[in-house]
């Protein structure tokens, strides 16, 4: 089957608006949580952090030049992430709209970040905003598609944390089974009152920056964001600029608990031990892993134990949570685009916020910037309804 | 590409355990709403939280669970997933002014909820996953289905598509004008030159692996298209239909998704039009309602067809001239944009 | 209101809350632990359990984890809301 490599990406987050933006950050040790949400009315706003990017709903609906109605800021965020992809991969308008050409995304808050005209238009409060076509999760996808005129297998994952990462399997896949030639896949999330609420009422969102992986971590950081990756064979990457290959992946389930992991972690070990299959690579060849690292109790425990059941001891590893927040159903894509930055420039980016060691586990993240040589570097996305993902790239 | 060895679908219709068609139920409320079992496999500690879309999902699947010893993966399709639950997390939002909120409807919502619950109850931790592209979600967890058992032959996937209709998601999509404003009986569905269709919910799973022997039926092609253009559609489907039909043979039933929406039934005449004189017609959106899962519901309808199970008058819109009913082709679209195409045999 | 009457009550509403459809309030025992056996909640019924004597009692909780010391049964829940209820 195919080789699948990466020709392009694009990303946007609370630390830059760009790959060159991010890419500065996470050397420089940035943190772009803040006290500070403005999108929406909500009593969290200047009590919670978050990962808010900076740029408005407006200025985006501006930079696109979008009058029509019902285009929300989830779908704007992945048009720009999406729009720097196809340029960084020097795709023609020709290649996108090819049948041969397929798009994949991911989100798990869709149009809902518009929580209080959803509920309007559910209970029938008004005559209908313009976004009743606007609310699901496969809006942003269908947006895409029209945009760019794409006439290949169009999808859209929610798996929760993990959903990118699964898109990026599964478009790797259509390209090896022989759907598709090349594939544009990611996934994209912005903050919503809905999620924000959902996570405060299972009391896992922290009241100051998260602390991945450290003894007194409180919990996550929400975040938005978004993120996309041009997958192509080797076939056709002549010529063309290639950040890294995709060398494995897995995507295994924990099987124990609607929104918390096992305490043996099955489903992250069986993830991670499935994607080194998959690569054909051993333990010791992973030189770098950019963990789920979300800086809840049972998240950065339950991935530390697997770690040390899987590698005994674990390569180097950091979150970029703490930079970033969590992004949900864009964090799989997200940190796939700062692993391949990572095999790119040959170098690992900080950990922050991080003091003291779980004491459980003793594990120890990078946390400083520096260059290191790397072949193999292994993401890993867990989610609700344990859904558990690693993907594995390497050096090109 | 792959075999389907089981089947069982809950539908607004009897069809569940036992499947008797020829009575057609009706609409409540100009919704069709399923006929629930008793889900006396699921323990009600379990069952206690689950909303309508996982209580289907879960109930259509624990016969397979029950008979197949290993499976390889869960791949399951839903538009929309949990969106009761949604909507009353939304409700608390709003009514406790984003104050103390019970947070298992939120846990509950998402779209994943269903494939989630099924692994937990049968311990699975292989391959899971939830497609949600709307009127696609089922036919992408098919295509990724088939891409599993290409790279794992011999393997065993528990695949389905499910989807509910609260009174919230209802008001929603009739403010975006999915459903007829008149009253009408389903029965009459295709009868108004009216757009619209009709609501309603459902989930039908299958369990699918690569080997023929006892298999029900096969999936022999399947094809996905997006776009507005009719005359793109037709020639896609013919295209379809000259790379896989068997030389020598005929597409000797269409299992049509007609749904009385006059918007889009240019699409379902032109695939007509490329029919051959014998091929029968049968319509079944009168029977689930226009649910973005649909296909699930129609390939569930092929399989209950090659088992030689003989379908009432109201689904005919175009009789059987034959005994045998070798390739079915099941056409679906969803708003007229996502397009779907299925060759489907009994080997 | 009696203990014996709360205690009713409070039945009633973990039932109607948790929907424990399969449940009569009335067989839950005083001392039947609510969690691992007994009756077999988990870590989203505690914070349910939580929200409920919020909303009912006005008792607030912040942390899950003391909250599961006051949700071992019946009883230590019904001496908790008459120690600290405010409505």
């Amino acid at each position: 089957m195919s080789r699948i490599f990466i020709t392009g990406i694009g990303v946007i987050s609370a630390i830059g608006n760009s790959i060159a933006e991010n890419r500065m950050a996470l050397a420089e040790g940035r943190c772009g949580i803040q006290n500070n949400l403005d999108l929406f009315p909500t009593k969290y706003s200047g009590v919670l952090p978050f990962g808010q990017i900076s740029v408005s709903t407006a200025s985006l609906l501006n930079n696109f030049k979008i009058s029509e109605p019902g285009v929300t800021r989830t779908t704007l965020l992945a048009l720009h992430a999406f729009a720097e992809a196809i340029q960084d991969g020097g795709l023609s308008p020709e290649k996108i709209s090819a049948a041969e050409t397929a798009l994949v995304g991911a989100s798990t808050v869709g149009g809902m970040c518009l929580t209080d005209e959803l509920y309007a238009d559910a209970n029938k409060n008004s005559n209908g905003s313009p976004y009743t076509s606007s609310y699901d999760y496969a809006s942003i996808t269908m947006y895409l598609q029209k945009h760019y005129k794409m006439n290949g297998i169009i999808n859209t994952i929610n798996t929760a944390c993990s959903s990118s990462a699964n898109a990026i399997m599964y478009g790797a896949m259509l390209i090896k089974n022989g759907f598709a030639k090349r594939a544009i896949v990611g996934g994209v999330d912005s903050l919503a009152k809905y999620t924000i609420n959902g996570f405060h009422a299972l009391h896992i969102l922290s009241s100051e920056k998260c602390t991945p992986f450290d003894e007194n971590r409180k919990g996550l950081n929400l975040g938005e964001g978004a993120a996309f990756l041009v997958l192509e064979k080797e076939e056709d990457i002549t010529g063309k600029k290639v950040y890294a290959e995709l060398t494995g992946y897995c995507n295994a389930n924990d099987a124990y608990h609607p929104s918390s992991l096992s305490e043996q972690g099955d489903g992250p070990y069986f993830s991670m031990q499935g994607a080194l299959q998959s690569a054909k690579l051993s333990t010791h060849q992973i030189d770098f892993i950019n963990a789920h690292g979300t800086g809840t109790e049972n998240n950065d425990e339950v991935e530390s134990r697997a770690l040390i059941r899987l590698f005994e001891k674990p390569p180097p590893f950091a979150s970029s949570k703490a930079n970033i927040g969590h992004t949900l159903g864009a964090a799989g894509a997200i940190e796939a685009v700062y692993c391949v930055l990572s095999l790119a420039h040959q170098e690992v980016y900080a950990n922050l916020n991080f003091k003291q060691p779980i004491a459980a586990t003793g594990l120890v993240p990078v946390q400083s910037y520096k260059k290191i040589p790397l072949q193999h570097v292994m993401s890993n996305s867990f989610g609700f309804g344990g859904n558990c993902s690693s993907l594995i790239f390497s050096k090109a | 590409m792959f075999y389907i060895h089981q089947t069982y679908c809950i539908s607004p219709q009897r069809t569940f355990p036992q499947v008797d068609l020829e009575i057609l139920n009706h609409p409540v409320n100009k919704k069709l709403l399923a006929i629930e079992p008793l889900y006396d496999g699921i323990p009600p500690g379990i069952l206690r939280r689950m909303g309508k879309a996982i209580r289907m999902g879960v109930g259509a699947a624990m016969p397979i669970l029950k008979n197949t010893n290993a499976l390889n993966g869960i791949i399951i399709g839903t538009a929309k997933g949990g969106m009761e639950d949604c909507i009353k997390f939304l409700n608390q939002i709003v009514q406790y002014e984003e104050g103390l909120l019970a947070p298992g409807n939120f846990v509950q919502s998402t779209s994943n909820a269903i494939a989630a619950q099924l692994g937990l109850m049968c311990h699975n931790k292989k391959y899971n996953t939830t497609h949600v592209h709307r009127g696609l979600a089922f036919e992408n967890a098919v295509i990724d289905t088939i891409m599993q058992l290409n790279e794992h032959p011999g393997n065993n996937y528990l695949l389905g598509g499910v989807d509910e209709i609260s009174d919230f998601n209802y008001n929603i999509e009739t403010l975006a004008g999915a459903y007829k404003e008149e009253l009408i009986s389903n029965e009459h569905l295709y009868d108004r030159d009216s757009p619209g269709s009709i609501a309603g919910e459902g989930a039908a799973m299958f369990l699918v692996n690569d080997q023929k022997e006892n298999a029900i039926a096969k999936l022999k092609a399947l094809q996905i298209l997006h776009s507005e253009d009719d005359g793109l559609v037709k020639n896609n489907l013919k295209q379809f239909i000259a790379a896989h039909l068997p030389a020598g043979e005929e597409i000797d039933l269409l299992l049509s998704g007609e749904n009385g929406d006059n918007r889009t039934l240019k699409f379902y005449m032109d695939c007509e039009g490329l029919m051959e004189t014998n091929t029968a017609i049968v319509r079944f959106k009168h029977l689930s309602g226009d649910v973005p899962t649909a296909a699930a519901f129609g390939l569930w309808l092929a399989c209950q067809v090659l088992q030689k199970n003989d379908l009432p008058l109201h689904m005919i819109k175009k009789p059987f001239t034959g005994p045998h009913c070798n390739n079915i082709l099941l056409y679906n679209n969803y708003k007229g944009l996502q397009h779907s195409f299925m060759l489907i045999r009994k080997y | 209101m009696d203990t014996a009457t709360l205690k009713q009550q409070l039945k009633k509403q973990i039932v109607e809350f948790l929907n424990l459809t399969s449940v009569d309030p009335e067989s839950i025992k005083d001392d039947e632990p609510l969690f691992g056996e007994g009756l077999g909640l988990d870590s989203i019924d505690s914070i349910e359990l939580i929200v409920l004597l919020g909303r009912e009692y006005g008792i607030n909780i912040q942390d899950p984890k003391e909250g599961r010391k006051i949700l071992v049964d019946i009883n230590t829940m019904v001496a908790y809301i008459e120690q600290h209820r405010t409505k």
